[in-house]
């Protein structure tokens, strides 16, 4: 067994090692896996423990936690987790230096889960051409790291995965071949083919909802019903706010709370109909109600990052702050084939890797100069949201991930705080695998 | 070089080219296997003109040197799978002025993009009618498969069309073979290059002589400035006597999508 162990808990980890193996916390068998997603649509794909989306996993913040895992496929694997302030040997990103799990082998990820929240884990490997791997299959699952004291009051609470799946490279409106999918689930699902959420009249019930397509961005409702943010990439927002629907980009996540208060049978899914015509819905079902599922078809998409923001005049950048620009744009590479994408010019693995100091505050000027938008995260750390498209000044909400327009400007500020190899890129796996990938290094 | 050239030029003139089909530079197009998406129109002018082609009167057909052919072609997407193309064939030349030549139609269908296929593939079958003073054969009926691949900035198409006369001289020729090819590259975004191919090759299994075998080869570009205009410009030459020796050919179309610009759909 690969044995990768946290800085933090080494000691105990070589202690497992040198006697009989004590049994792990959690165990996650990555294999090969017949997805029934709807009435005959079968999909071949890859998932934890047979089941899509994997296991949730929930932690207690700052208790050290083991988990095995076995990889029963072709191909080498690695599990990142996602959104956690882990070593990079055990981060889950081969680029920083995670060790691939071989095909047959086995590994034991051993660490201190923080900060709490809602995280989640995924496979992190290359798929390039090949749209049956990486985050096309179904290695996602939710991970819930246990807070001290809960960011709201609820009754019960539901883990819903948005995924696209059966792609191909289709000619795109740019000019360029992208993935385009056949199939869209929640939690593996079409609409009306899975379980309904089961509720009752008078109750709160929190959502963390995680988009785990591998390219595309999503809108969410709720017919009937209004969600209250609580938190974005499973951190509390300075200011909660109710709103008709939800977005979210590749691996962002939200943490919504919905009042139960108009029983029926009604449909949550995606606002756009092509997408819910592809299966991307889910039935709430009221305790006591019956008839078909309702669904108010929405007129519009709306969704901003800025009401969740801290209230009050926002601060200008720290003056200790050192910018870093990162200009995004693309590359045609034919009109048979998916764009290449660079940073600062160059694609990785010859991007720039900016040595960062322990303690220091850093600006990151993401210039968005590309015709697509992307969801770009940074391993290892949170960042801050400083300024939005539009030159608007925020603070106060913290994430993982965010979604950058096309041909727009985001700031965001982090603290160097976690030493080791750093990964910055886009959560697009067609994009991150055309070079739009970086590496921070710490002095 | 020169007097290679004027003895390919007079063997050409006195050997004589044979009338080319109605359709055939009329539409000087390889098909692509996509099709126009439902509810949008694609309008396309095809110009083309003969600078090097028949100087005489051969069968009562008027000859081709010097003729402008303006086609008009729209095409009306049906479903995500089928569309139909509607072509208003005309001609000009000194001596003739405008001349209505004839009317097409063109139904096409396609493999679905959820059938996963590897290569493009569609189906089109084209019927009409030209008038006898531009084809001898006035009513045709033309089934084309057509098979094509983006491969990076590589693209090609094949069209192995089969045609068959229903009223005219060769009504009893029986099924002909009329291929058409092309091979062309993305230098950028914008702007690609390659060559067309299209042939006449007579009667299945009983080809005619190559000589008189129509044989074309096009250079051309298409200029990939917006996903509403297509524009495709090209010189063509035909080696063979049964074919116009030079032709330049342009096409510009313009999509227009009737749906309503909805984000949600």
């Amino acid at each position: 067994m690969l044995k990768l162990s946290g800085l933090a808990v080494a000691s105990a980890a070589l202690a497992a090692d040198a006697g009989q193996p004590s049994p792990a916390d959690y165990t996650l068998d990555i294999a090969p896996y017949e997805l029934e997603a709807g009435p005959h649509r079968t999909i071949r794909t890859i998932a934890y423990n047979g089941q899509v989306p994997g296991p949730l996993l929930r932690f207690q913040e700052g208790r050290p936690v083991t988990i095995d895992v076995r990889n029963q496929t072709a191909t080498s694997e690695v599990v990142h987790w996602h959104g956690l302030f882990l070593p990079s040997s055990v981060d889950g990103a081969m680029e920083e230096g995670t060790p691939m799990i071989l095909p047959g082998g086995r590994a034991r990820y051993t660490f201190t889960p923080r900060p709490a929240g809602f995280r989640w884990y995924h496979t992190h490997i290359f798929a390039g051409k090949d749209l049956h791997k990486g985050q096309y299959t179904g290695e996602h699952g939710f991970l819930l790291i246990e807070p001290r004291d809960n960011p709201a009051r609820y009754d019960q609470e539901f883990f819903l995965a948005l995924h696209d799946w059966d792609g191909q490279l289709l000619a795109s409106g740019d000019g360029a071949m992208d993935p385009a999918y056949e199939v869209s689930t929640i939690n593996g699902r079409v609409l009306g083919f899975g379980e309904p959420l089961r509720v009752k009249a008078g109750e709160q019930v929190l959502l963390h909802i995680l988009n785990s397509s591998p390219s595309e961005v999503h809108w969410l409702a709720l017919s009937g019903h209004q969600f209250r943010v609580v938190a974005l990439d499973g951190n509390q927002v300075p200011q909660p706010q109710v709103v008709s629907m939800l977005r979210l980009a590749p691996a962002e996540r939200v943490s919504a709370l919905v009042e139960m208060n108009h029983p029926g049978i009604w449909v949550m899914g995606e606002v756009r109909k092509h997408i819910m015509a592809a299966g991307m819905g889910i039935v709430v079902e009221y305790s006591g109600s019956s008839g078909k599922p309702q669904w108010d078809q929405p007129n519009q998409l709306i969704w901003d990052y800025l009401p969740f923001a801290a209230a009050g005049p926002s601060s200008p950048p720290q003056p200790d702050a050192v910018t870093i620009p990162l200009v995004i744009e693309s590359k045609f590479a034919g009109h048979g084939a998916m764009d290449h994408w660079t940073i600062n010019g160059k694609s990785y693995p010859d991007t720039e890797s900016p040595i960062l100091t322990t303690g220091q505050r850093y600006r990151l000027a993401l210039i968005n100069r590309s015709t697509n938008d992307h969801p770009v995260h940074l391993h290892r750390h949170s960042f801050e949201l400083r300024r939005l498209a539009g030159h608007v000044q925020v603070r106060g909400v913290l994430k993982d991930t965010i979604l950058l327009d096309a041909g727009t400007q985001v700031d965001v500020e982090f603290t160097a705080n976690d030493p080791g190899p750093t990964l910055f890129h886009c959560h697009q796996q067609n994009h991150m695998d055309a070079g739009f990938m970086m590496i921070f290094q710490y002095a | 070089m020169r007097n290679w050239l004027c003895v390919v030029a007079l063997l050409t003139a006195l050997v004589g080219v044979k009338p080319l089909r109605a359709q055939g530079n009329y539409e000087i197009q390889v098909y692509g296997a996509d099709t126009i998406e439902p509810k949008s129109t694609m309008v396309e002018l095809h110009s083309n003109f003969t600078v090097d082609g028949q100087k005489n009167v051969v069968d009562g057909v008027y000859p081709t040197n010097h003729q402008l052919h303006e086609t008009l072609e729209i095409t009306q997407g049906l479903t995500n799978w089928s569309e139909v193309g509607f072509y208003v064939f005309t001609s000009w030349q000194d001596g003739h002025g405008v001349q209505w030549v004839g009317d097409h139609i063109r139904p096409r269908v396609r493999v679905p993009d959820s059938w996963h296929w590897p290569v493009g593939v569609s189906l089109s079958t084209e019927v009409g009618y030209q008038r006898a003073v531009y084809s001898p054969d006035t009513w045709t009926w033309e089934i084309r498969p057509i098979v094509d691949k983006y491969m990076g900035r590589w693209y090609w198409a094949v069209n192995p069309a089969l045609e068959r006369t229903w009223h005219g001289p060769d009504i009893k020729q029986g099924i002909g073979f009329s291929p058409a090819a092309k091979l062309s590259y993305d230098f950028s975004q914008k702007i690609s290059g390659g060559i067309e191919y299209y042939a006449d090759y007579g009667r299945l299994g009983a080809f005619d002589s190559l000589h008189n075998q129509e044989q074309q080869i096009f250079v051309v570009t298409d200029l990939n400035v917006s996903p509403k205009w297509e524009i495709n410009i090209g010189v063509g030459v035909g080696p063979t006597a049964g074919t116009d020796h030079l032709i330049i050919k342009g096409i510009l179309g313009r999509h227009f999508n009737w749906k309503k610009p909805s984000l949600l759909d």
